[in-house]
């Protein structure tokens, strides 16, 4: 409760904070420090120091693993806060106004980690996309930044009333909102075999595939994320997405049993048709920003094993590792991206002569992204197999072998980067490059390779 | 057949006659009317079921401002003439075969659920949709999203305001 509280008492702070000064570097210290303390008042939560009483009347249920998770996505807001400010102010004029709007996009995440209902669930997913229909259009001199908004916000509302008919459906089958399923005996009337609740469940399957860009509902995706300034880019990729998941995981581990529909039937489909969509067209692309749009679409692929493999702990520790890892990785790859002056993978030719350290960073996080040993996303990628076989034995082998075949195709649009940096001549141009950037340029590499040398510290905190 | 069950009847039928002219409509002003239509006869079926509220609410805030507001849009960017951008022929039947699988598909299904033999529907029944039972709940059992939507409100007000001032 006090992540919800206070993101959406400092989203009112930052808009105030636009009143009172027009220096936005002020202003983007202002956020930084709201953040900080944000984290520290969710750890506070975490381990029960400081709570306000709130009788949230069963609608919101905390737990550690949503706390964690909380911390986890704070933590990479906090870097992304660090590393992108600068380029926040760049966008547009209400530097204040645009904070303000992330951080109400947290308060989102932050009911989306707890909803024990399905009216909060709702609510979480609006709070959370609602700022995101904004900031998409932030650049509103530029054409496709409205187009991109434009897009994603129809999109999102089809996809929201998509959501609405299926609570509706599932209301009219069990009676309540709750998310744990009341047996029939207790509410009487109601009768428990009906098929209306699944075709509800599957309606709102459909809506929060949709949110996380899994296919075949990632059409937006591209566009979207193209289209949007690359500072909004780099929230929505990573942060947004991962919370998206935890509420994909959240509904369906207590309900995937009432989608009468087998769940190893469905799964499977999405997972290898957004593998197929997310890696075989991110080959094709140009420029590298499109091309981490689609490697988001893919990456969202292995994330959708968790959902597979639902309720068991290792596909718990796995997202945790994964959001992490993946969050992190993208975050510096496109604190770089805004900085170059030309986004096309040519853009990066010769970087390594001239920025030899923001290349090897850069590299480190491209490794990450394609699941190389020793970096956080190869344990990211190997607990999603392992859930998905713990769950399925050796029944989903075959689902796992597809899986790091495509994680192999994956390996070629992540190394054409490495290479243009390292193997071609050219003069590739970085603009506003100062130690705070390389700092915290360094601070995650450092956190990606102590992830991937050792996941259990990562993991054990979990569980202290 | 009772007096509601003929208003039932007629407000049915009504609500879908001005639905499908929605669709069909070619001129979008009349589309736009033909919705504000589709809304008086839901508010009216939240009357047969009690919920006065409900219904009032439906009228002021979709039939009142949002309908408004889409003529507004519509009037200023001089939509009424029928310009529709012809679509490729198997993009509208790709459209028609799967949105018609899916109509078929959810009535198939609603139509075996049990609790839908043989009801039609409750009138005049319940008072939870009466304003100070909604007023109630609202305050007590739902007061944390009823507080926790302010942040959504506060959120798209922030929005609105600046997508629409001038840089």
């Amino acid at each position: 409760m006090n992540a919800i509280i206070f993101s959406a008492l400092a989203g009112v702070v930052m808009m105030f904070s636009g009143i009172f000064t027009k220096n936005t570097s002020i202003i983007t210290n202002v956020a930084r420090v709201a953040l900080a303390v944000l984290i520290a008042v969710n750890l506070l939560d975490t381990y029960g120091g400081w709570m306000i009483a709130v009788d949230t009347k069963n609608l919101l249920s905390f737990n550690k693993f949503g706390f964690f998770f909380n911390t986890i996505l704070f933590v990479a807001t906090f870097l992304f806060f660090v590393l992108s400010g600068r380029d926040i102010e760049k966008v547009g004029s209400y530097t204040a106004e645009y904070y303000a709007l992330i951080f109400f996009s947290l308060c989102g995440i932050a009911v989306l980690t707890s909803f024990n209902n399905l009216l909060m669930m709702f609510l979480g997913v609006e709070i959370m996309s609602i700022p995101l229909y904004i900031l998409t259009g932030a650049d509103k001199k530029n054409l496709k930044s409205n187009e991109a908004s434009l897009k994603y916000f129809l999109m999102g509302s089809f996809s929201t009333g998509i959501m609405l008919m299926g609570i509706t459906l599932v209301y009219g089958a069990t009676g309540n909102f709750n998310l744990p399923p009341i047996s029939s005996a207790v509410t009487g009337a109601v009768v428990s075999d009906s098929i209306i609740g699944p075709l509800g469940l599957l309606l709102i399957f459909v809506s929060l595939c949709f949110k996380v860009s899994a296919a075949p509902f990632h059409f937006w995706t591209p566009d979207v994320y193209d289209g949007a300034p690359s500072v909004f880019t780099s929230f929505m990729a990573t942060i947004i997405k991962a919370a998206g998941f935890f509420a994909f995981i959240k509904l369906f581990e207590e309900r995937s049993s009432d989608l009468r529909v087998s769940w190893k039937i469905i799964m499977p489909v999405i997972i290898i048709a957004t593998l197929l969509a997310g890696n075989i067209t991110a080959v094709f692309q140009q420029s590298v920003k499109r091309m981490l749009a689609y490697s988001s679409i893919a990456q969202a692929g292995f994330m959708l094993f968790v959902v597979y493999a639902n309720n068991n702990s290792i596909g718990k520790e796995g997202i945790l590792l994964y959001a992490a890892a993946y969050s992190l990785a993208t975050i510096g790859i496109f604190a770089i991206l805004i900085r170059m002056k030309d986004y096309t993978f040519n853009g990066y030719n010769g970087l390594a002569k001239k920025e030899p350290f923001i290349a090897a960073v850069n590299t480190i996080l491209l490794l990450s992204l394609a699941g190389i040993p020793l970096t956080a996303g190869f344990f990211a990628k190997y607990y999603m197999l392992a859930a998905a076989i713990n769950a399925g034995g050796k029944s989903v082998l075959w689902l796992v072998v597809i899986a790091v075949l495509f994680a192999a195709v994956s390996v070629y649009y992540y190394f054409r980067v490495i290479q243009a940096m390292y193997f071609k001549e050219g003069d590739a141009e970085v603009e506003n490059v100062n130690n705070r950037f390389k700092f915290g340029l360094l601070i995650i590499a450092a956190l990606i390779i102590s992830i991937g040398i050792l996941p259990s510290v990562l993991l054990n905190w979990f569980y202290f | 057949m009772s007096a509601i069950q003929i208003l039932f009847w007629f407000l049915s039928g009504l609500a879908l006659v001005s639905a499908i002219m929605v669709l069909i409509s070619k001129n979008p002003v009349h589309s736009v009317l033909w919705l504000v239509m589709v809304f008086f006869a839901i508010s009216g079926h939240y009357i047969l079921m009690n919920a006065q509220f409900l219904a009032i609410v439906n009228l002021i805030v979709y039939a009142g401002a949002i309908m408004v507001l889409f003529l507004f849009v519509i009037m200023l960017m001089n939509l009424d003439k029928t310009s529709d951008p012809q679509k490729n022929w198997w993009m509208k039947l790709a459209g028609v075969i799967s949105g018609g699988c899916l109509l078929m598909e959810m009535a198939t299904l609603v139509r075996q659920a049990a609790e839908m033999k043989e009801k039609t529907v409750m009138m005049k029944e319940g008072s939870i949709g009466l304003i100070g039972n909604l007023g109630k709940l609202l305050f007590s059992d739902y007061v944390v999203p009823f507080e926790i939507s302010s942040v959504l409100f506060l959120s798209a007000m922030v929005g609105a305001v600046v997508i629409g001032k001038k840089n």
